[in-house]
């Protein structure tokens, strides 16, 4: 399932937060690499820099040190505008948040983003919104405002999100931290199926053990130090010891 | 629908204050201008009520109250014109008003010629009340000022300046903003303004009648080259006495601010409401600009939504507007509201609403997808 060449590739990455007096370092010297169509899950206890190591592989904090080549071009190298635009092509996102406008419907809160991103019109955007809710299982909620919608149900719009316009990468933040494990693993699902039907390059970060067995890889971040990688050979919903 | 529309309707209540301190903004700056226009109205009515082409007054006179006598042998100066075919005297100033019942009243008398054809006597006397007027201490008034001046109606006596009078009719519409209109005949005139006495053979104005009235311009300009008169055409002169009431008297200059303060106040409700708006959704900003989405398509979100705020509040101030005019009208008040008044009130109050939100944009300088990983 994995190509030989890296989708992204992570080089000695250094990051602190702080001034001179005072600095916190939470990323040192990390480097790894994600490939198309795998999940790589990236655990650690709290504070290991893990959601810090998300935002500097996702253009979203720019490291002190280190480089990041996303599908061969140096993320931080380009100019803030072209990086914007490289998100809104490749990248997609789930937080740990479901961060919907209440008083926008399931529908609505997808169609913003086709249209608003890509410019679509409000027919294609329907269409791809009514494929994609399908998919969630959401059709019967589509209609629904976001403040009427369940935990998971929000979870799976936010899923949605990400997924609608066919991202070749989808960055998840603790994306089963707000839900049960029912509705968590509903959500890891369907971002694990991205993975393998879509070849998109899944990069997860929680800290759940239930999690392990839908990833590919394992990467262990332990103050700001990538620890050790392991290959989990559990099934789904088998706990790893 | 546009998101910008649907988020407003489906949050009415978060915006709703902003869209009512819209329609208060323009509510209050139309009704406030129409109230100012109204009464300059009536202060300039004697002038927009006469027959008069080209109205002639003492030197550098800046509205019609505040003119000083003039000798009546001027009269030839118009008379000899060849455009003019017939001129007049006029009186117009203020006098004391003793009200039977004890009491005094400042009242505005004016005198004026009263056979038929007359420039100076407004139309709204009927030529049964011109006729009542010839004899001597005979008055008109409006008859919203009975009160005001102790009289119960026609019939009713008063004393003014010593000398005693009697109204001999009542008119409607013509009530003023300032002291009450008196309306007699020259003769009566000169006997109620105590003024004249120091200056027999004066008069306040002389009107002239051209035998064209587009030559109106033409006499007044040339009378106006004279150092000692001042000449007008009735626009001109009615246009001078609002104008200079409406910019050099506290009433006018009181109206502006009350309109500029409500304006202030629509805008600082306006944009609070907007920019809490926008804090409150920070966070799916936020998301969106994680994907990629461009920070104008929000700042495009925001200006939309003031601009509905703004429609929404001139759309709930109209009505409001038409009433309050409406029931000025019934109590006295008049509320001019010509189109291009409310033309003002709309474009003044869709600027505020459409700078509050670009006061709001400075919340979308807090949108950072980093925030939400921490």
């Amino acid at each position: 399932m994995s190509s030989a060449t890296p989708a992204l590739a992570a080089q000695n990455l250094h990051h602190a937060f702080g001034s001179h007096d005072e600095t916190v370092r939470v990323l040192c010297d990390v480097s790894l690499e994600l490939y198309e169509g795998q999940v790589l899950l990236l655990m650690g206890p709290s504070g290991s820099g893990k959601s810090t190591l998300l935002a500097v592989l996702s253009g979203l904090l720019r490291p002190d040190q280190g480089q990041v080549r996303v599908l061969g071009e140096d993320l931080w190298r380009m100019r803030e505008a072209k990086r914007e635009r490289f998100r809104l092509r490749y990248f997609g996102f789930v937080f740990q948040g479901f961060n919907l406008f209440p008083s926008l419907t399931a529908s609505e809160q997808l169609e913003m983003v086709v249209r608003w991103g890509e410019g679509a019109s409000r027919r294609e955007a329907r269409r791809r919104v009514g494929e994609i809710l399908e998919r969630l299982g959401l059709s019967r909620s589509a209609h629904l405002r976001a403040d009427r919608l369940s935990g998971g149900e929000k979870q799976r719009v936010a899923v949605g999100r990400a997924l609608l316009k066919n991202p070749r990468f989808c960055f998840a933040d603790e994306p089963t931290g707000s839900l049960d494990w029912v509705h968590g693993e509903q959500v890891i699902r369907l971002l694990q199926s991205a993975a393998r039907d879509r070849g998109a390059a899944l990069f997860v970060v929680g800290h759940d053990p239930r999690l392990v067995p839908y990833a590919d890889r394992v990467l262990h971040l332990a103050d700001g130090r990538l620890a050790d990688e392991t290959i989990p050979t559990q099934t789904p919903g088998e706990v790893p010891s | 629908m546009p998101y910008s529309l649907i988020i407003l309707w489906r949050e009415r209540r978060r915006f709703l204050p902003a869209i009512l301190a819209v329609a208060f903004s323009d509510l209050l700056i139309t009704t406030q201008v129409g109230l100012l226009l109204g009464a300059l109205a009536v202060l300039s009515l004697p002038i927009d009520h006469s027959r008069a082409d080209v109205w002639a007054a003492s030197r550098g006179v800046l509205s019609l109250e505040l003119s000083y006598p003039i000798p009546e042998s001027w009269r030839a100066r118009l008379a000899s014109m060849s455009e003019v075919v017939e001129t007049e005297p006029y009186l117009y100033g203020f006098s004391y008003w003793r009200k039977p019942g004890g009491g005094s009243e400042v009242c505005c008398v004016i005198g004026s010629r009263l056979q038929d054809g007359t420039l100076g006597a407004v139309s709204d006397l009927t030529p049964r009340m011109r006729t009542l007027l010839t004899e001597p201490g005979a008055v008109v008034i409006d008859e919203s000022e009975r009160e005001r001046l102790g009289v119960q109606g026609v019939g009713g006596i008063a004393e003014v300046a010593g000398n005693r009078v009697r109204v001999v009719g009542l008119v409607r519409g013509l009530k003023s903003v300032g002291p009450p209109f008196v309306f007699c005949s020259l003769r009566t005139g000169y006997l109620l303004q105590p003024l004249f006495r120091d200056y027999p053979q004066h008069t306040m104005y002389l009107l002239a009648r051209c035998r064209d009235p587009k030559d109106a311009v033409t006499v007044a300009r040339r009378l106006g080259q004279r150092s000692d008169l001042s000449a007008f055409t009735r626009e001109e002169f009615s246009e001078r006495t609002r104008k200079y009431w409406a910019t050099s008297t506290k009433a006018g200059i009181g109206m502006g601010f009350t309109a500029l303060l409500s304006l202030l106040v629509g805008l600082a409700i306006t944009s609070q409401t907007l920019y809490a708006a926008t804090v409150a959704s920070l966070r799916e900003y936020a998301v969106l600009r994680a994907l990629g989405i461009p920070r104008r398509k929000m700042a495009g979100l925001v200006m939309a939504q003031s601009l509905w705020v703004g429609l929404g509040g001139i759309g709930l101030a109209l009505p409001m507007i038409y009433a309050l005019a409406a029931s000025g009208e019934s109590s006295g008040a008049v509320v001019l509201l010509p189109p291009w008044l409310l033309g003002l009130g709309t474009g003044l109050t869709l600027a505020m609403a459409l700078f509050s939100g670009l006061a709001a944009l400075r919340s979308l300088r807090l949108v950072e997808p980093i925030t939400l990983l921490r």
